[in-house]
């Protein structure tokens, strides 16, 4: 066994596998209350990509930024995810809530509708060419390594910020009142709406938080891979919507594991498998067919109880 | 949620079908447009010639160089000429995108359906070369090429006649690139990684072929150009190579693996790319970057005037394209010299093209096959941010 290659591909995988948790994450609380697979999610972390690179060039870019570098990291985390939050709530407003009631191809269809559109819009604001963070020159290339582990800061801002992203959402859904607002029109929407509660209100603070996480995944993936471009949204969105679907969509948990799940295993392919970085794709897609054969409802996620 | 998930299989293979029927469309228009080239168009004073060209997209950045150069070609000669003017008809291919082969083709198709345009530029890429090879022949045009490489597009007799470039192959590109590791370099590990594009993976087998038959252990992997994160694929890289060969089409794609190399601890080991990814990008990794690069005369007086009218930029990847746009103007007006011309002509035209002196600092004149006479690749080292020639 060749440990050194184990832990590599365990750190690339960790790290890939958080940002497709936190994409996950977004499918997942949008399914949750609304039944909607939500496809322009993708685009949202691509957009959210694009604010970070911006927000950083506000601040004077990468190589000498006006601020010191920890702050700049952080306005672009936090602009990115305001921006993406604020975004997902336009496209809920306008987008999705005119069919809510409407048969369930239309807001689908409406959803890959808004996909393009933002891709699309990304093209014609943003141009074609690509957007490279240099987090190299912002936080420096310092490498950490434990024995055979290797690590950059990137990485490391990568997991731990996923990590407190998910245990901040999760505080929230459990702990606070709109938390249970959620988890009560996720239950039943009009018993809830009967029950006082302000669905179009839940439904937008929902789409604001995962679409803020996406925003958040967007800025993390420059950080670490480097690159913002207009198209970037549609493997990370499929991937996303792979850990969603495998952790079982509509469950938080399962997203962060569906998520690590797919990360891992789109490394471990790679590493392992004969041509895995040729074919790392059909190797993930293929763990998905066989997690829904096994468990349709995902690994973590519970089978729809119908009342007979 | 078993009917949402088939209702998003369905909506995703109408999106599929739309694309297929888009790609069906294209060809069958071609087979009605075809023709052998033999028409009489009307040259009239303002003369046209296609441009293909990735304008967007992943290889938007080495597309525009392009561009930018065969505008300078056209912005130079209408300058200059009082009686004869040229345009471009402009069409996107694309390269490198997920749909990008079935938009050259539908822009081949554009192309070869105006009867205003004569001969072409571009495409860029050795695979939209093989792509649109039915429609451009199809259509009886001419195109040449400012950076299509791959050695069979001129060996293989699929489009003799037809097909020209004002760029050496890869069997040149692959012969120099071999010397330098063994001879300059004098290395015994390198690790190669095509990007499963018809021109990646045929240079990279040459320069495989040649490392090993020199005694040099090498490893041989492939990524997509979609991909970003190369991190799983660099775990798999032995930390005693020495050098990572990438025979890649995008500069940015080159520059995050090389950053990607630093933050897995692998900064040590040297890298080399190929033409298509000379670029400031791909330099700006560091000084342990190589690249190899087209034959271009940077004291030419056609690159001193880009630069000046550029703010100093020398653009290079796109200077063998005003070289393709100068062999097909040049073409164009032989053939137009009673006014009126066949596409049949221009392409006999620019079999004849002998251009003595070129920014590419060597005479262009074609074989049989369509490729230079003369001309080899040089080797170029990252200093301070850009290329500098090395060998």
């Amino acid at each position: 066994m060749n440990w050194s290659l184990f832990f590599d591909l365990t750190v690339s995988g960790l790290t890939l596998g958080s940002v497709y948790a936190l994409i996950a994450l977004g499918y997942s609380m949008v399914y949750g209350i609304l039944k909607l697979l939500n496809f322009a999610h993708g685009d949202v972390y691509m957009i959210g990509a694009f604010i970070g690179w911006y927000a950083l060039h506000a601040l004077g870019g990468p190589v000498s930024p006006s601020v010191s570098a920890w702050i700049a990291v952080a306005a672009m985390f936090v602009a990115a995810l305001i921006g993406c939050g604020l975004l997902g709530v336009v496209i809920e407003r306008f987008a999705y809530r005119p069919l809510r009631n409407a048969p369930r191809i239309a807001p689908l269809i409406s959803a890959l509708g808004v996909s393009f559109f933002l891709q699309n819009s990304a093209l014609l604001l943003f141009g074609a060419a690509f957007r490279n963070y240099q987090s190299y020159d912002l936080i420096g290339s310092r490498t950490f390594s434990f024995g055979n582990l290797y690590f950059g800061t990137p990485q490391i801002l990568t997991v731990s910020g996923a990590l407190v992203l998910m245990v901040v959402l999760t505080v929230i859904v459990a702990r606070t009142t709109v938390g249970k607002a959620m988890r009560a029109t996720s239950y039943d929407r009009e018993a809830a709406a009967m029950m006082g509660i302000d669905v179009d209100r839940v439904i937008s603070v929902t789409f604001f938080l995962g679409s803020a996480l996406a925003g958040a995944a967007g800025v993390m993936f420059g950080l670490v891979f480097g690159q913002v471009y207009h198209y970037m949204g549609f493997i990370a969105g499929l991937k996303g919507f792979t850990a969603a679907v495998i952790g079982g969509i509509g469950s938080i948990p399962g997203a962060m594991l569906g998520g690590l799940i797919v990360g891992l295993g789109e490394s471990y392919s790679t590493g392992y498998l004969p041509q895995g970085s040729t074919f790392q794709n059909l190797y993930v897609f293929a763990l998905l067919i066989a997690v829904i054969l096994v468990r349709p409802s995902g690994l973590l996620g519970k089978a729809a109880i119908k009342k007979v | 949620m078993k009917k949402l998930i088939a209702l998003a299989l369905v909506a995703s293979a109408l999106v599929a079908t739309a694309l297929a029927v888009g790609t069906t469309r294209g060809e069958s228009a071609v087979r009605a447009s075809t023709g052998s080239g033999t028409t009489l168009l009307t040259c009239g004073k303002t003369r046209t010639i296609g441009l293909l060209a990735p304008i967007t997209g992943p290889a938007a950045s080495i597309g525009i160089l392009q561009v930018k150069w065969a505008d300078f070609y056209v912005r130079t000669y209408n300058a200059s000429h009082k009686k004869t003017k040229f345009k471009l008809m402009k069409a996107d291919t694309q390269l490198g995108g997920a749909n990008g082969n079935a938009e050259a083709l539908k822009s081949a198709q554009a192309i070869s359906g105006s009867s205003k345009v004569l001969g072409v530029v571009g495409p860029a890429g050795s695979n939209e070369v093989k792509g649109t090879t039915a429609v451009l022949k199809g259509g009886g045009l001419a195109w040449v090429s400012g950076s299509a490489t791959n050695t069979t597009l001129t060996t293989d007799g699929t489009r003799t006649g037809y097909f020209f470039r004002t760029v050496p192959p890869d069997s040149a590109q692959s012969k120099n690139v071999s010397h330098y590791i063994i001879s300059t370099l004098k290395l015994k590990r390198v690790y190669i990684i095509d990007d499963q594009e018809a021109y990646s993976t045929g240079l990279a087998d040459e320069v495989e072929q040649q490392l090993k038959a020199a005694g040099v252990t090498t490893t041989r992997d492939g990524v997509s150009q979609q991909q970003s994160d190369f991190s799983s694929l660099i775990a798999k890289i032995p930390r005693d190579t020495q050098l990572v060969y990438l025979p890649w089409q995008l500069p940015p794609k080159g520059q995050a693996f090389g950053q990607q190399m630093k933050t897995a601890g692998r900064a040590a080991i040297k890298l080399m790319g190929s033409d298509g990814l000379f670029d400031p990008a791909f330099a700006s990794v560091g000084s342990n970057v190589y690249d190899s690069f087209f034959p271009v005369q940077p004291t030419d007086s056609a690159i001193k005037a880009y630069k000046r009218t550029h703010g100093g930029q020398g653009d290079y990847f796109g200077a063998p394209s005003y070289v393709a746009a100068q062999v097909v103007g040049g073409a164009i007006d032989r053939a137009c010299k009673n006014g009126k011309a066949t596409r049949a002509e221009v392409r006999g035209q620019i079999k004849k093209t002998n251009l003595k002196k070129t920014l590419l600092g060597l005479p262009v004149r074609f074989t049989a096959g369509g490729d230079l006479r003369s001309g080899s690749f040089g080797i170029y080292q990252s200093k301070n941010g850009d290329f500098a020639r090395v060998g």
